[in-house]
């Protein structure tokens, strides 16, 4: 007689997993990683490197010491490692950007309690470890403009790796999109508020949308562990961000670091916003 | 498309005394009885029943405990089939009063695809004008297309049994083939109304302006699972129904198109309820659906869809999100069995559980508008009551969630816990009175 495998429901499952999300969002990165390389050259190559390889070691040392599951092939490490090194000048030592990937993954996401429970993106937690501490080496060589077209394809004004095109990654996030890897509400409501406002105040958005933005929309705002759950949450997230981006840089004139350090709050934010959102079932409850 | 039928006898039948979620049957035959097809074999007192017919002629093997589809062992009478066509005398009664109506329904041991026997679901008790007939599984509902106008004829007379004044049948809007056979299809002589479910119109807009008594309304693309009876009452009647409250108490009652056919039968040829159209799909070579005798052994189901298509390694029951796993192939189907899947080896699932990630796809698959992560990881910390909180009774269990689950949690499994730990709960401080 055949034996049957008897387990509990359910019996078929979507394809889609921790794994598969984690490296969708690191491929949509590569061609923006390669067109950094492409422009900046070997620093830019050497940073990457760095920052991939911080992350991964301090990921598996941790998870050794504690006895832990090794994550590692989940690629959610090699992703805060590489967005890091997009949001860092090339100008930094790759040595420092190594120490900031192990804090991002060691204390931003490993001390929070690991992958889910982090409050705060683990890149941006490292970033701002990084301007705080070598706030000199954080300075960008130069502003982006993106005024024309040609701009968005290649910026020649680019401070951080991220920025040296800035279609790139508006192509490939919007591609995740597309392909529903990423969730559409906090994208278009970020993006959406940052314009009208910014439009509003009469900031060119020559300088607010550069690749630093569009990695903030598409990439940071997007990263789920650190957003509402609950649908009205997640527009009310995006709009948070908007405000705050355009509020950071409509006064300090850097939408960069606006955008920056508009996650960062939201970040903080959001768990108030889920518990403020909680959506009725359908069909109502009885004795309300 | 029809029904595929079984041509080979089984070796043996395995007929549960127990076919639905209500109260067993005290078995009515010994070991080495003859029995004959329609001959009742388990007969039972009380509220809740279902009696028992033989839809197979032959002796019994015995009367012991058996699998059967739900998982669990139920007490079984074992028959060794003969070709043979002897039967009860059928007796047809065509103009029974509605009172009788209700008396043959119960008689042929007619039950629901949610479990609750037919008699019960037309005359709950509270008053009922409407009775919606759930026909948006669209592999049955097509297998029942051949003798629709059965179909009709027995819903009218379960609208007549129930003393109900308006039948609505609810189809999948894409669901063409029914659809197009629900057009061409006649009561009392005049054509049926098909029309769509869109925004506030709902099946009190459709009868308002119509004489009809049956009408047909192809809802959306949704089918309406056992535990979906509120949602397919709200989306068809505009009617919500709060957590706690059941389609009854707004008035609605709710039948299958197997039972339809089968109070067809029961009235119009005196036959008790002994066969079904299930669906097989998944690893075999045939898949489709097939008209199952009751108490037939699955394997024999398989072969007649051609057998099992590469290695089988897993057989599940009524569906691949909520289903059950049996372990043997030997289990019966029963009346409560509405489909068969099979997955071969590689097909089993062998993923791991790791942390949700907040990714909110369960949250926006719920059909009920909840948090399904968030409720999994209270009730895994033992927050019953902030699951609670979060709505965690009025989930349906359909099973959306775990589903597309990245982190592949075990959703469902947590939050029915926390459900089961709630309604303990509430047991303990107040009595569960649903009060309006
Ligand atoms: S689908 Fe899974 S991972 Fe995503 S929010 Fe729900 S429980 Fe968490
Ligand atoms: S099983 Fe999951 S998706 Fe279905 S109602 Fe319950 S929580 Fe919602």
């Amino acid at each position: 007689m055949t034996t049957f495998t008897v387990s509990p429901p359910p019996h078929r499952r979507s394809k889609i997993s921790i794994k598969t999300l984690m490296w969708g969002r690191v491929a949509a990165l590569v061609p923006i990683s390669l067109a950094a390389i492409y422009f900046f050259g070997f620093a830019a190559l050497g940073n990457i490197a760095a920052s991939i390889l911080g992350a991964v070691i301090i990921e598996f040392a941790i998870e050794k010491a504690f006895k832990y599951e090794l994550t590692i092939l989940d690629g959610n490490a090699v992703y805060i490692g590489l967005l890091l090194a997009l949001i860092c000048p090339p100008t930094l030592p790759a040595w420092m950007i190594f120490l900031a990937a192990m804090f991002a993954v060691g204390i931003g996401k490993h001390a929070f309690g690991g992958i889910g429970s982090y409050v705060f993106h683990p890149a941006l937690a490292a970033w701002v470890f990084l301007s705080l501490s070598w706030a000199q080496d954080m300075l960008p060589g130069t502003t982006p403009i993106t005024s024309s077209f040609s701009d968005m394809m290649l910026e020649t004004g680019a401070g951080f790796l991220g920025e040296v095109s800035p279609i790139l990654v508006l192509l490939t996030g919007v591609a995740l999109i597309a392909m529903k890897l990423v969730e559409w509400r906090i994208p278009v409501t970020y993006f959406l508020t940052t314009v009208i406002l910014a439009t509003l105040l009469g900031d060119p958005l020559s300088y607010v949308i550069t690749g630093t933005f569009l990695l903030g929309v598409l990439f940071f705002a997007t990263e789920t562990v650190t957003t509402p759950v609950t649908k009205n949450g997640r527009i009310i997230y995006g709009i948070l961000c908007g405000v705050l981006t355009v509020l950071y840089g409509y006064f300090s004139g850097n939408y960069v670091w606006g955008t920056l350090y508009a996650l960062l709050l939201s970040n903080a934010i959001a768990p108030y916003i889920e518990v403020n959102t909680l959506p009725k079932p359908v069909g109502g409850v009885a004795h309300e | 498309m029809s029904a595929i039928k079984l041509d080979k006898l089984p070796e043996k039948v395995i007929l549960p005394l127990k076919q639905h979620d209500g109260i067993a049957c005290a078995p009515l035959v010994k070991k080495g009885e003859e029995v004959v097809i329609g001959q009742k074999i388990g007969d039972c007192e009380g509220s809740d029943l279902a009696y028992v017919h033989s839809p197979y002629c032959g002796t019994v093997e015995s009367v012991v405990e058996m699998p059967n589809p739900s998982g669990k062992r139920v007490l079984s009478v074992i028959i060794n089939p003969l070709e043979c066509a002897d039967s009860v005398d059928f007796v047809p009664e065509k103009d029974a009063s509605p009172s009788r109506l209700l008396e043959i329904i119960k008689e042929a041991g007619i039950v629901e695809y949610y479990q609750k026997p037919t008699y019960l679901a037309l005359k709950p008790g509270e008053r009922i004008d409407t009775l919606i007939m759930n026909a948006t599984f669209p592999l049955i509902a097509n297998a029942y297309l051949d003798s629709l106008d059965k179909v009709l004829e027995g819903f009218r007379l379960m609208l007549e049994a129930g003393g109900i004044s308006r039948g609505a049948i609810v189809i999948r809007a894409d669901d063409k083939e029914s659809i197009k056979a629900f057009k061409n299809a006649k009561v009392d002589g005049k054509p049926l109304i098909v029309a769509p479910i869109i925004g506030k119109r709902h099946a009190d807009y459709y009868f308002e302006d119509s004489e009809d008594e049956i009408i047909v309304l192809a809802g959306g693309k949704i089918t309406y699972t056992p535990t979906m009876m509120n949602l397919l009452s709200g989306d068809v009647m505009g009617r919500k129904i709060p957590l706690g409250y059941k389609p009854a108490d707004v008035h609605v009652a709710v039948c299958g198109v197997k039972s339809a056919k089968a109070v067809y039968d029961a009235v119009y040829e005196g036959k008790p309820y002994l066969e079904n159209v299930i669906t097989v799909s998944g690893a075999v070579n045939r898949p489709g659906s097939v008209l199952v005798k009751f108490g037939t052994p699955i394997k024999d189901v398989v072969e007649a869809c051609g057998g099992y298509k590469g290695e089988p390694g897993k057989v599940i029951i009524n569906g691949t999100r909520v289903g059950v796993a049996i372990y043997s192939d030997e289990s019966p189907v029963a009346k409560d069995t509405t489909g068969i899947v099979v997955q071969t080896k590689d097909e089993v699932l062998r993923d791991v559980s790791s942390a949700c990630i907040h990714c909110a796809r369960c949250v926006d698959i719920c059909p009920m508008n909840l948090l399904p992560g968030r409720i999994a990881v209270m009730a895994d910390q033992g927050m019953y009551e902030k699951c609670g909180e979060y709505y965690a009774l009025s989930c349906i269990e359909c099973g959306d969630c775990a589903a597309v689950c990245p982190a592949k949690k075990h959703l469902v499994q947590l939050i029915r816990f926390s459900k089961l730990q709630l309604l303990e709960m509430c047991a303990e401080t107040e009595p569960a009175e649903v009060t309006e």
